[in-house]
């Protein structure tokens, strides 16, 4: 109770003693079923919020990321290891030819390194030039908004630079691994999205 | 007259969800993604809260009735609105009192100046479909339904549901002042109607 003054005194204290709840009388789930079945939520599929600003977002952002990377994570490492494989087929056919003895890499050998630059020189390029394209967007974005976006980058980066490290640590971890391959396609996103952004619209706040 | 838990019968097969492992925080989470079990289980949690606060409010079983309806209703349209900065039961009050407000102007229900209303409730006699077994609370709930509109919604919000002032506030959309001066009246005619001595700032 806010006004300390009637805290003790008999009214408060049976006003205070009254019971909260009331049932009602007859089930009303079955009319507000009906009424928002006609009218479906709208899922916010681009929330801007901070990255970690409240629980059900880290919960709902977590489970994003776990499901939506899976195939990419698929891909990726299938096309990694085939171009492993085909590298080292390569370089024992040379082997051969030259008869020079070289210790040939493992097959699967993980890389000691788990930043951007494994995914390979065409999404660094992509990344770069989206970076570029980036930078010169948000420049024309207001204030609030820029701060909002470069906050988000931040936080993915931050976030891609944390997994990365535990990912150097337990490197065989299909979580990891997919929750690293899945803030890459954020960050990649996030700076795809700005770089839409026409430079005669400066005022976008819908990112 | 009273309300709550011994006042009515549950409704047949409404058992309350009572799932100590799925918090409202979960519950949500899920209904925003629109899985409308998760939002049954928070309306099976939070509906008598919200009827209760209807009931006092509007003082009609019916009204207090649709208001919770659409208080639910408008809930699950406005789910990715809740930010979750104050209490998912907080904002649904929030909701229901809206709703309340809402209901009032356009049916035209202010009791302000309808004194045959509160005479009525006053004169409102004992009825064998409810039980007066706590005379106390019974005085009280009875008192507290002859109240003048705003002095009553301020009373229920303060001091039945706990709301600070500037919460109370915000919710009617009154100011500050107006409510602590709701809230003094509304003391005043209770004590006066229930025969209690007056307190010093009472007076």
């Amino acid at each position: 109770m806010s006004d300390q003054r009637h805290k003790d005194d008999p009214l408060s204290q049976m006003l205070a003693s009254l019971p909260r709840e009331v049932p009602p009388e007859r089930d009303l789930w079955q009319g507000i079923q009906a009424e928002i079945a006609k009218t479906p939520i709208v899922t916010d599929t681009a929330p801007v919020v901070h990255f970690a600003s409240t629980r059900w977002f880290q919960i709902a952002a977590g489970l994003l990321l776990v499901l939506a990377t899976s195939f990419t994570t698929f891909v990726v490492t299938r096309q990694s290891m085939e171009k492993d494989a085909a590298m080292q087929m390569a370089q024992q056919q040379q082997q051969s030819q030259q008869q020079v003895p070289m210790a040939a890499p493992p097959l699967n050998a993980m890389p000691a390194s788990f930043g951007p630059e494994v995914l390979g020189a065409e999404y660094m390029k992509a990344r770069s030039d989206l970076n570029q394209r980036f930078e010169e967007r948000i420049k024309s974005l207001s204030p609030s908004t820029r701060a909002k976006l470069e906050r988000n980058l931040a936080d993915l980066r931050h976030a891609a630079e944390e997994i990365s490290k535990t990912l150097a640590e337990n490197p065989s971890d299909p979580l990891l691994q997919d929750l690293l391959m899945s803030t890459y396609q954020r960050e990649l996103q996030l700076l795809a999205d700005v770089s839409e952004v026409p430079l005669s619209n400066p005022v976008r706040t819908d990112l | 007259m009273q309300y709550g838990a011994g006042a009515n019968e549950p409704v047949p097969g409404v058992a309350r969800a009572e799932d100590p492992l799925l918090s409202d925080a979960s519950l949500v989470t899920a209904a925003r993604g629109g899985d409308m079990r998760a939002f049954e289980r928070l309306y099976r949690t939070h509906s008598g809260k919200v009827m209760g606060l209807c009931l006092r409010m509007t003082r009609r079983r019916d009204v207090a009735e649709d208001c919770v309806q659409q208080t639910f209703i408008r809930a699950w349209r406005n789910l990715q609105a809740f930010e979750g900065r104050s209490a998912f039961g907080t904002w649904l009050h929030r909701i229901a009192v809206n709703e309340v407000l809402s209901h009032a102007r356009n049916h035209g229900t202010r009791s302000e100046s309808n004194d045959e209303a509160i005479e009525n409730a006053l004169a409102e006699p004992a009825d064998g479909s409810k039980e007066h077994d706590a005379g106390e609370v019974m005085d009280v709930e009875r008192a507290l339904a002859t109240l003048p509109e705003g002095a009553r919604h301020v009373v229920v919000l303060q001091a039945v549901y706990g709301y600070s002032h500037e919460e109370c506030a915000d919710m009617l959309g009154i100011a500050v002042g107006t409510c602590k001066a709701q809230l003094h009246r509304g003391r005043r005619l209770l004590r006066e109607r229930m025969g209690l001595t007056a307190e010093a700032d009472d007076e």
